[in-house]
C-alpha cells in the first residue's frame, strides 16, 4: 500500500518534472526574443514629446536587444491608427506602440477603438506634472485667477490641444474639482495654445512645466497650480490641487504597449530591457535634459495597467459630466 | 547686429561648416523634388545625426535642409505637374503649362529667382524686423485667421471660367477637408468607421493624385502627342521677364513672410493666397492657369518667403510657425537649448550663424539649381510611355511613405481618377485645393473665435484686423456678383433698346 502510493508520489514528481522542464523549455524560447527586426509605432507626430521619447529609446534598445529598432510615425486620428496597427500585427513583441496618455483620452472619447483589452502595457517610462498656465500680465497667482473665474462664471476661456487630449482632461477634472465655470477652447497645435495665452487672448492653458520655462524666464508665462498631492521640489511656490482640498492629479504619461496576445515570457524580457534603459545614465541624461524627471517614471507593466484602468474610468465619468 | 553677423559669416565659412551646409541643401534638393518627402520628414530623419553636432551646425544643418526643400518642390510640379512638396502646388497651375508650350527653361528660371528673392526677402526680414515680427503676430488670433481664410476662398469669384464651377470645386475641397475627427467637439465625422478616414484626408494623396497622377492619366490617352524637348534653357536673369514679375515679386514675398510669422499657418497657406492676390491684382487674372509668369513667380517667392517667416515666431517667442519648424523647436530641446522670448539673446551666437547660413543657402540655390535641374530635366527626353509609370512609381512610394499607409496610396489614386474625369469638363481644379487647404482653417477659426466671446458673433467686427479683412472679402464678393449683373442689365437694355428701332 505505502509502496503504491510511493510510487504515485514518485509518478508525480516525475510528472511536475517535466512540466517545470517544460516551463523552462518554454522560457528558453522567449529568451529567443526578438526574433527579427522590431517596429516601433509612435502614436504621435514627428518632433513632439513622444516622438522624442521613441527616438532616445530606439538606439538604447537595439544594443540592448541586438536588433534593428524602426521608428514610425503615426499621428493621425491622434495615434489611433498605431494601437489598432499593434493590436492587429503578431503577437510577438516585435510591434511595439509608443504612446502617451492620449490613449486613455481617445480611448474615452471614442475616438480610439483600441482598448485596454487589445494592448497589454510593458511600462511606464515618463510621468509629467500637469500645471494650470496663464499670462502674469492678467494673473499674479492662483487666488486671483480663482477670484476672477468665481466672480465671473463662463467669462474664463482656456486653451488646450485637440478635443479628447490630456489637457481637456485636466481641464475637465479641474472645472469638476473646484466648481468653476469655464470654457475650453482646443487648438490643433501646441504653438497656438501658447501663442494665444501671450496674446492675452485666451485667459490660461493646461500644459507641463518643461514645455514653457523658456517663457517662464522671461515672465511671459507662469504656471500657478501643480496637479499633484505634493509640491515639486524645483518649484516650491506653486500650490498644488491637492492642498486646495481637491482629489485631483494628473499628468501626461509616455508608455510602451504591445499585443495583448502577447506571451508573458516576452513582455516580461520588453519590460526588462526597458528598466534597463530607463536606468541608464544615458536615458537619465535625456530626462534631466527635456525635464521629464520631476517625479519618477517607471512604473512596471502590472501597475501601469491598473493606474491605467482607473484613467480611463475617471476621463468617461468626466467626459459623461461635460 | 552687424558685429553679430559678421560673427556668423566666420563661422558658417569654417570649412567643415561650410561643407555640412552644402550637403544640406543637395539633400534638401533631392527630398524637395520627390513628391511625398517633405522638409519634416527630411528633418526628422536627419535629427539623430545631428546630435553628435555641435549646436550651432546641427542648427544650420536643419534650417538648410529646411529652406531648400521649400525651393526644389517647384521643379517637378513645373517639369511633370507632381509638385515635390504641398507648398508648391500652385506652382504647378501656371508651371507646366509653360513646360508644355516649350517655355520648360523659362518657367524653371522664374521659379528659381522668385524662390531665391522670396527667401532672400524672409531671411532679411527674419534678421532685422523678428523682435517686431513676432509681436505683431501675436495680435492674429482666431478671428483674424477665420478672416484670412475667408478672404483667400473670395478668389474663388475672379478665377478664369465658370463661377458656378469654382465654386462647386470649392464645396468639394471644403467637404474633403470635413472628414476626420471634428477639431472643436471630437465627433467623428464621415469616417464610416474606417479608422484611416478619422485622422482626415491628407494634403499629400490629394495633391499628387489630383495633379500628378491626373496628368499621367491624361497623357496616357495618347491625345496630345509626347514632343521631347532636346535641351532645357534655363534662363534665371532674363530682363524683360524680370521686369514683368517685378511687383509680383515684391507683393508675393512681403505677403509670403507676414503669413509665414502667423502660427499655425504654413507655406502652403501663403503661396495660395499670393497666388490669389497676384491674380486680382493683374490686369488679366483670365490668363492665369494658362501660364503666365506671374502665376509662377507669386507662390514661389512667396512659400520661399513663408518658410523663413515661420522661423520668426520660432526663434523671438519660441513658437512654431509650421510643421517642419515644429520638428526643429523639439531639436532645440534635445540639444538642451531653452526656447522662449530670451532665445535670441541667450544664444546670439547661434543664431547669427543661422541667420548667415540661411542668407548662404539662397545663394547656393541661386548657384546651384541650375546643373541640378537640368539634370532632372533630362528626363524630358525619355518617351513618355517610360516616364509615365516612372511618376507613379515615385508618387506611389511618396505618398506611402508619409505614414506608410496604403489607405492613402488608395486615395492618392482614387483622386488621380477624380482629377482626370473632372479636367475632361475643363473643371478648374484649383477651386478644389483653396477648398482643402483654407476650409479648416476657416471652419474651426470661426468656431474658436465664437468660443473666445461667449457666442458673440460681433467679435469679427469689433477687432481692427479681422473687420478690415472681412471688409475687403465682403467687397470683393459683392462686386463680383454685381458688375456682371450691370453688365447684364446693360446689354438687355441695349438689346432692347435696338429692338425697339
Amino acid at each position: 500500500m505505502l509502496d503504491k502510493y510511493k510510487l504515485a508520489a514518485i509518478g508525480i514528481l516525475g510528472v511536475s518534472v517535466a512540466a517545470v522542464s517544460g516551463t523552462t523549455l518554454a522560457s528558453s524560447e522567449a529568451s529567443d526574443y526578438p526574433s527579427g527586426n522590431i517596429k516601433a509605432l509612435v502614436a504621435a507626430g514627428a518632433g513632439g514629446g513622444t516622438d522624442n521619447f521613441t527616438r532616445q529609446v530606439q538606439p538604447m534598445l537595439e544594443k540592448r536587444l541586438d536588433t534593428t529598432v524602426t521608428v514610425i510615425d503615426l499621428p493621425t486620428a491622434s495615434g489611433a491608427i498605431a494601437h489598432q496597427r499593434t493590436a492587429n500585427n503578431a503577437p510577438d513583441g516585435q510591434t511595439l506602440d509608443f504612446a502617451s496618455s492620449t490613449l486613455i483620452t481617445s480611448l474615452a472619447a471614442g475616438q480610439n477603438p483600441t482598448g485596454l483589452d487589445q494592448l497589454t502595457p510593458v511600462a511606464r517610462m515618463q510621468s509629467d506634472v500637469m500645471t494650470l498656465i496663464v499670462n502674469p500680465d492678467k494673473y499674479e497667482n492662483f487666488q486671483e485667477f480663482y477670484d476672477y473665474a468665481k466672480n465671473n462664471p463662463g467669462e474664463v476661456v482656456i486653451g488646450g490641444t485637440a478635443a479628447a487630449s490630456p489637457d481637456k482632461m485636466a481641464f475637465l477634472g479641474f472645472k469638476d474639482a473646484s466648481g468653476l465655470e469655464m470654457n475650453f477652447i482646443p487648438y490643433d497645435e501646441e504653438g497656438s495654445v501658447s501663442s494665444n495665452v501671450l496674446s492675452g487672448n485666451i485667459d490660461g492653458m493646461f500644459g507641463e512645466i518643461s514645455s514653457i520655462l523658456g517663457y517662464m524666464e522671461s515672465g511671459k508665462m507662469k504656471p500657478i497650480l501643480v496637479f499633484a498631492d505634493k509640491r515639486l521640489e524645483d518649484f516650491p511656490d506653486i500650490p498644488t490641487t491637492v492642498e486646495k482640498g481637491w482629489d485631483l492629479t494628473d499628468g501626461n504619461e509616455r508608455g510602451v504597449f504591445v499585443n495583448a496576445d502577447t506571451p508573458e515570457k516576452t513582455v516580461a524580457a520588453i519590460e526588462s530591457a526597458l528598466k534597463d534603459i530607463y536606468e541608464s545614465d544615458k536615458y537619465q541624461d535625456y530626462a534631466s535634459k527635456v525635464h521629464l524627471d520631476y517625479r519618477e517614471g517607471w512604473m512596471g507593466s502590472d501597475a501601469y495597467r491598473k493606474e491605467l484602468k482607473a484613467d480611463l474610468k475617471q476621463y468617461k465619468r468626466l467626459l459623461k459630466n461635460e | 547686429m552687424l558685429d553679430g553677423l559678421m560673427n556668423g559669416f566666420s563661422v558658417v565659412l569654417q570649412p567643415m561648416n561650410f561643407l555640412i551646409l552644402l550637403s544640406a541643401v543637395f539633400i534638401g534638393f533631392i527630398g524637395g523634388a520627390l513628391p511625398g518627402i517633405s522638409g519634416v520628414i527630411l528633418v526628422v530623419i536627419l535629427l539623430p545625426v545631428t546630435y553628435g553636432m555641435d549646436s550651432t551646425t546641427a542648427f544650420m544643418l536643419l534650417t538648410a535642409i529646411y529652406a531648400s526643400t521649400v525651393f526644389s518642390g517647384l521643379i517637378t510640379a513645373i517639369l511633370y505637374r507632381a509638385p515635390g512638396t504641398p507648398e508648391a502646388v500652385m506652382t504647378s497651375f501656371d508651371g507646366y503649362p509653360m513646360t508644355q508650350r516649350g517655355e520648360a527653361g523659362k518657367a524653371l528660371g522664374i521659379g528659381i529667382l522668385s524662390s531665391a528673392i522670396g527667401g532672400l526677402v524672409g531671411t532679411i526680414a527674419l534678421i532685422v524686423f523678428a523682435p517686431m515680427l513676432a509681436s505683431v503676430a501675436l495680435k492674429f488670433s482666431s478671428p483674424e485667421f477665420f478672416a484670412l481664410a475667408v478672404l483667400g476662398l473670395t478668389v474663388v469669384a475672379s478665377l478664369g471660367g465658370s463661377l458656378l464651377l469654382g465654386l462647386i470645386g470649392a464645396m468639394i475641397g471644403l467637404f474633403v477637408a470635413s472628414v476626420g475627427i471634428d477639431p472643436m467637439t471630437g465627433t467623428l465625422r464621415y469616417t464610416f468607421g474606417n479608422l484611416n478616414l478619422a485622422g482626415g484626408i491628407q494634403l499629400i494623396p490629394i495633391i499628387v493624385g489630383m495633379f500628378a497622377i491626373s496628368e499621367v492619366l491624361k497623357r496616357a490617352q495618347g491625345n496630345a502627342p509626347h514632343t521631347p524637348i532636346k535641351k532645357v534653357k534655363i534662363r534665371i536673369f532674363d530682363m524683360p521677364v524680370i521686369r514683368r514679375i517685378r511687383l509680383t515679386l515684391a507683393r508675393s514675398s512681403i505677403l509670403g513672410v507676414a503669413i509665414g510669422t502667423l502660427p499655425g499657418i504654413g507655406a502652403s497657406t501663403a503661396a495660395m493666397v499670393s497666388y490669389s492676390e497676384a491674380m486680382r491684382w493683374s490686369r488679366h487674372p483670365k490668363e492665369f492657369g494658362k501660364g503666365v509668369p506671374e502665376g509662377i513667380a507669386a507662390p514661389e517667392a512667396a512659400n520661399n518667403a513663408a518658410a523663413m517667416g515661420a522661423l520668426v515666431p520660432l526663434f523671438a517667442l519660441g513658437i512654431p510657425g509650421s510643421g517642419t519648424t515644429a520638428v526643429i523647436l523639439g531639436a532645440f530641446i534635445m540639444h538642451g537649448l531653452q526656447p522662449g522670448p530670451s532665445f535670441m539673446i541667450n544664444n546670439g551666437d547661434l543664431i547669427y550663424a543661422v541667420f548667415v547660413g540661411l542668407l548662404i543657402v539662397n545663394l547656393l540655390i541661386l548657384a546651384f539649381s541650375k546643373p541640378f535641374v537640368a539634370v532632372l530635366s533630362r528626363m524630358l527626353n525619355i518617351p513618355y510611355s517610360a516616364l509615365g509609370p516612372i511618376i507613379i512609381i515615385c508618387c506611389v512610394v511618396g505618398t506611402y511613405s508619409v505614414q506608410n499607409s496604403m489607405f492613402d496610396v488608395w486615395l492618392m489614386l482614387g483622386f488621380g481618377v477624380m482629377g482626370f474625369l473632372l479636367e475632361k469638363i475643363n473643371f478648374p481644379l484649383v477651386a478644389i485645393i483653396l477648398g482643402v487647404v483654407l476650409g479648416p482653417i476657416a471652419e474651426s477659426e470661426f468656431r474658436r473665435s465664437l468660443g473666445m466671446s461667449q457666442g458673440d458673433p460681433s467679435i469679427f467686427f469689433s477687432r481692427p484686423i479681422s473687420a478690415t479683412l472681412l471688409c475687403i472679402a465682403i467687397t470683393v464678393v459683392t462686386l463680383a456678383i454685381i458688375v456682371p449683373l450691370i453688365k447684364y442689365l446693360r446689354k438687355r437694355n441695349a438689346r432692347l433698346g435696338d429692338a425697339h428701332q
